[in-house]
């Protein structure tokens, strides 16, 4: 029997014949369909998990593509009206000799998004392929991803308010561009990748293929 | 549990039955196709949307960045910068540039682009909001969409005119462009109307030629018979109407100008481009004004004996004051044949019938002909000086009264001749050539010879021994006089003459009855008349003096002609009274009296007149009863001692007074000396340098 198998190792709460709701945690008997607690809705496994972690993921890095072709930020000053993209900005702060703020920048804006692609992409490979291996480890690397993608946000934070606080007519004034967009958006649909991508799918893999 | 006793049916692997492929499908799949849908059609509305690209080629990119120029037209942005890059061979700048898709079908052929800079000029700063922001390039081109184009040249100035600017663009020739530049206003009436754009050459580069343009609505006041000129500046001429100062408005006299009127109607319109000449002033223009370029020109030579120098092509022919033509050539040609051949200054005329006042469409044999019925009435040609300072020549053509009869010579040579008068030149450089031939022949040497012959006069004069001598013999003469004085015959005369006296009282008395006193008495008044005669003579000396005084006065300030006239004159007077026999034999003659003088003296000394007197007394005191006949002697002895003593008197007199005659003679002949000085200095200049008459110095 499968299960007498898995004896040696962890049992899951599937084997166990039990349902655990997302939400609140309540554990429930395998086929209720609604959390007593909390009503959330109940499911053992997330079937079209998968399938919302690579709508969201392509979703995401469809949008990262304007991010970075569109300008970030619209300077219009009394002289002079400067766009900058992304990696034009962390250029100019790399040629302004602002290596820290330029690091911060390149990490929360580059690394971490293409980082959460990558990870993302590798997660749903592995689970499609019912991979073995480093189960635990990719499950930390899940929790970093999910805990991570927020930071990302902090670009879209830094054009806002700077687009709020500097209006000041013909002077200076700072605009959201386009890729601000885009770029909050790759981010929405990378987070939603993340939560879509149902963590327990790492630990089946011993069970469906026997 | 007997489940696993007897083996029933094996476990099924229960699972579920695929769903189909699309069923499978989570809605979730929408999000990444509707963000791939945006995506891909912002990129294509981003693809559509982003213009033509257009090249312009510049000599020079100065501030033109890729990405931050922008193209505008009439102010409004319709395109940026994309690339700057070399052409091959490095020649010229490439920029390629984004063209708003709207604008880029009117890019046809007349499409300018020029980069526009700060530019600060005389009219004005412009282009001043590049300072701050950087240059743009500027487009213009016209609203009609032709066959667009992607490569263009840019200007290296910019284009003044929009091109859908109202109004009318005139092409300008000159025939120098020193007073042209690009944006020079066009002026009508001293208001700006219009301006020039950028000056060229013209394609066989005789002459420089520019475009006005002139804006709505005073592109109305153009017609064909309007004529353009320099107005930058200001121009002084001498014409022949005298100097005149033309200055127009501040910034044409820096940056140049052209100005334009239309003073006669009846000009036609003119169409864009139509070719204007560019007058030097408006003087020119208003006379050319007359001149119209398409009418016949009816050429007539008239062949002038004397130079023509200030006579030059373009030179004035009037007829009565009036213009009515210009010399149109000037050569020397060989009249006459073998040896009756002389060369003749040939001016040809070339003379607008309709200005003769025969009406528009005279025709040139119309004009030959009244001109060839003039001239058998007396119509001669001449020249006369228009300007004295500048000394130009015209041609006049003038009705001579008694003239010579003479008839146009038709046939003979390349022009009809109209025969020539005496010319009326009078120019400042013969004028000032003939007062200093006058000043020449002054008789500046002669008056020097004259002076020196006076001075020369004087001197022999003075140093004539007889002169010398004279004084030592008048005090020879006077010691002898006072020696006879003293004598103890003439101190005894007194004694004598009261003993004398005594007895003549007693004689009177006689004597009045023999008339003898009247008798007397009139000898002593006649020998007084004498003695003031020769006083009169003597005071005449010094009138002379005086008269050489003012006559020295008057030369020292007298003009030039009149002091060495009359100080010639004088001079020769005084020259020739000096030079007679009479005034040299002055001296000689003085002393001779003056010898006869003592002569005389010694003779009533040495017992002659003394002795006889005594005697005669002697006689007349023992011979009283002689007495009778003494007495008719003895008036004539008495009349000639007093006369005698009378003269001597006057002469010592009027000689007194030589130390002031000398002294007067003496400051006469330097003054006269002075005088001859400053008129010999004064030829000297006037010799070396003769302009000082001109220019006072």
């Amino acid at each position: 029997m499968g299960i007498a198998g898995q004896s040696h190792s962890l049992i899951t709460a599937r084997d166990a014949g039990l349902v655990a709701c997302q939400q609140c945690g309540q554990v429930h008997r395998l086929g209720t369909r609604v959390c007593k607690r909390c009503e959330g809705r109940l499911q053992s496994r997330d079937g079209e998990s998968l399938q919302k972690v690579w709508a969201w993921l392509i979703a995401g890095m469809i949008a990262y593509i304007p991010a970075n072709l569109y300008p970030m930020l619209l300077t219009s000053t009394l002289v002079e009206r400067s766009e900058s993209t992304i990696i034009g900005g962390v250029v100019e702060l790399v040629e302004h000799g602002s290596w820290g703020i330029a690091a911060i920048v390149f990490i929360a804006s580059v690394m971490i998004p293409v980082g959460k692609f990558v990870a993302i992409m590798y997660l749903a490979i592995s689970v499609q392929r019912h991979s073995k291996d480093n189960q635990h480890e990719r499950h930390k690397a899940y929790e970093v991803v999910e805990f991570i993608g927020r930071w990302s946000m902090i670009d879209v934070f830094v054009v806002a308010i700077l687009s709020a606080l500097v209006q000041l007519d013909t002077i200076a004034t700072i605009n959201p561009g386009i890729a601000a967009v885009s770029f909050a958006l790759s981010v929405i649909f990378t987070m939603l990748s993340a939560q879509a991508f149902d963590s327990r799918l790492i630990w089946d893999a011993d069970r469906t293929r026997p | 549990m007997s489940e696993p006793t007897n083996p029933g049916p094996a476990p099924f692997d229960v699972r579920p039955v695929k769903k189909r492929i699309w069923q499978r499908l989570s809605l979730v799949w929408l999000v990444p196709l509707v963000a791939l849908g945006i995506s891909l059609w912002a990129a294509w509305q981003n693809y559509a949307d982003r213009g033509t690209l257009i090249t312009i080629s510049f000599e020079n990119a100065s501030g033109i960045s890729a990405g931050e120029t922008t193209i505008k037209y009439r102010d409004v942005t319709v395109g940026e910068v994309e690339d700057v890059e070399f052409s091959e061979g490095l020649t010229d700048v490439l920029v390629h540039a984004r063209i708003d898709k709207t604008v880029a079908p009117f890019l046809d052929d007349d499409a300018q682009f020029w980069v526009v800079r700060p530019d600060v000029s005389i009219r004005g700063i412009t282009g001043l909001e590049t300072v701050l922001s950087g240059v743009f390039i500027e487009g213009n081109w016209d609203t009609d969409a032709d066959v667009a184009q992607t490569e263009f040249t840019g200007l290296e100035q910019p284009n003044l005119t929009r091109a859908n600017q109202r109004g009318i663009r005139v092409v300008l020739r000159a025939d120098d462009g020193g007073s042209i530049a690009a944006g020079a206003p066009v002026l009508h009436k001293g208001i700006e109307v219009g301006y020039l754009e950028k000056p060229e050459l013209s394609f066989n580069g005789r002459q420089v030629v520019v475009n006005a343009f002139i804006e709505s609505p005073y592109d109305r006041r153009i017609t064909s018979s309007t004529r353009f000129w320099d107005t930058s500046g200001f121009s002084v001429s001498f014409g022949t109407g005298g100097v005149s100062l033309d200055v127009s408005s501040l910034a044409s006299v820096i940056e140049g100008g052209i100005a334009f009127d239309t003073v006669v109607s009846g000009g036609n319109p003119i169409n864009e481009g139509h070719r204007f000449d560019i007058f030097e002033g408006e003087q020119q223009a208003r006379d050319s004004l007359f001149l119209d370029p398409n009418a016949e020109i009816l050429e007539v030579a008239v062949l002038f004996e004397q130079s023509v120098s200030g006579l030059a092509v373009g030179s004035e022919v009037r007829f009565q004051g009036i213009r009515i033509g210009e010399v149109s050539d000037l050569n020397a040609i060989v009249v006459g044949e073998a040896t009756d051949a002389q060369v003749r200054l040939q001016a040809v005329l070339a003379i607008e019938p309709s200005r003769l006042g025969m009406g528009g469409d005279a025709t040139v044999d119309e004009a030959l002909e009244l001109l060839s019925d003039f001239v058998t009435r007396g119509l001669r040609a001449r020249m006369v000086t228009g300007n004295i300072l500048a000394g130009t020549l015209f041609v006049e053509l003038v009705e001579v009264e008694d003239a010579l009869p003479a008839i146009m010579t038709l046939t003979s040579g390349d022009f009809p001749v109209i025969p020539t008068t005496t010319s009326e030149i009078s120019d400042v450089a013969a004028t000032a050539e003939g007062l200093l031939a006058r000043i020449n022949a002054l008789p500046v040497e002669e008056l020097m010879d004259g002076a020196i012959n006076l001075m020369d006069s004087f001197e022999r004069l003075a140093n004539d021994e007889y002169t010398r001598a004279t004084p030592a013999a008048l005090v020879a003469l006077l010691d002898e006089s006072r020696e006879l004085i003293n004598s103890d015959d003439v101190q005894a005369i007194p004694r004598d003459l009261r003993d004398v006296i005594g007895d003549l009282d007693g004689l009177v008395a006689e004597a009045n009855d023999v008339g003898l006193i009247a008798n007397l008495d009139s000898a002593v008044v006649t020998a007084g008349r004498v003695a003031a005669n020769f006083e009169l003579a003597t005071q005449n000396l010094p009138k002379i003096t005086a008269d050489i005084q003012a006559l020295t006065a008057r030369a020292n300030e007298l003009e030039l002609e009149a002091l060495v006239a009359s100080a010639t004159d004088s001079l020769n007077a005084i020259d020739a009274f000096l030079g007679t026999d009479d005034a040299v034999a002055f001296p000689r003659e003085a002393n001779a009296a003056l010898s006869t003088m003592r002569a005389l003296l010694d003779e009533v000394r040495e017992g002659g007149a003394v002795a006889n007197v005594n005697a005669a007394l002697a006689s007349a005191n023992q011979a009283a009863k002689a007495v009778e006949d003494a007495v008719s002697t003895l008036p004539a002895l008495a009349a000639r001692a007093n006369q005698l003593v009378t003269q001597t008197e006057a002469v010592v007199n009027s000689y007194s007074e030589r130390s002031r005659f000398s002294a007067e003679t003496l400051a006469t002949l330097r003054d006269i000396q002075e005088a001859s000085d400053a008129i010999s200095s004064l030829a000297r200049t006037i010799e070396r340098n003769p302009n000082s008459l001109l220019i006072g110095r």
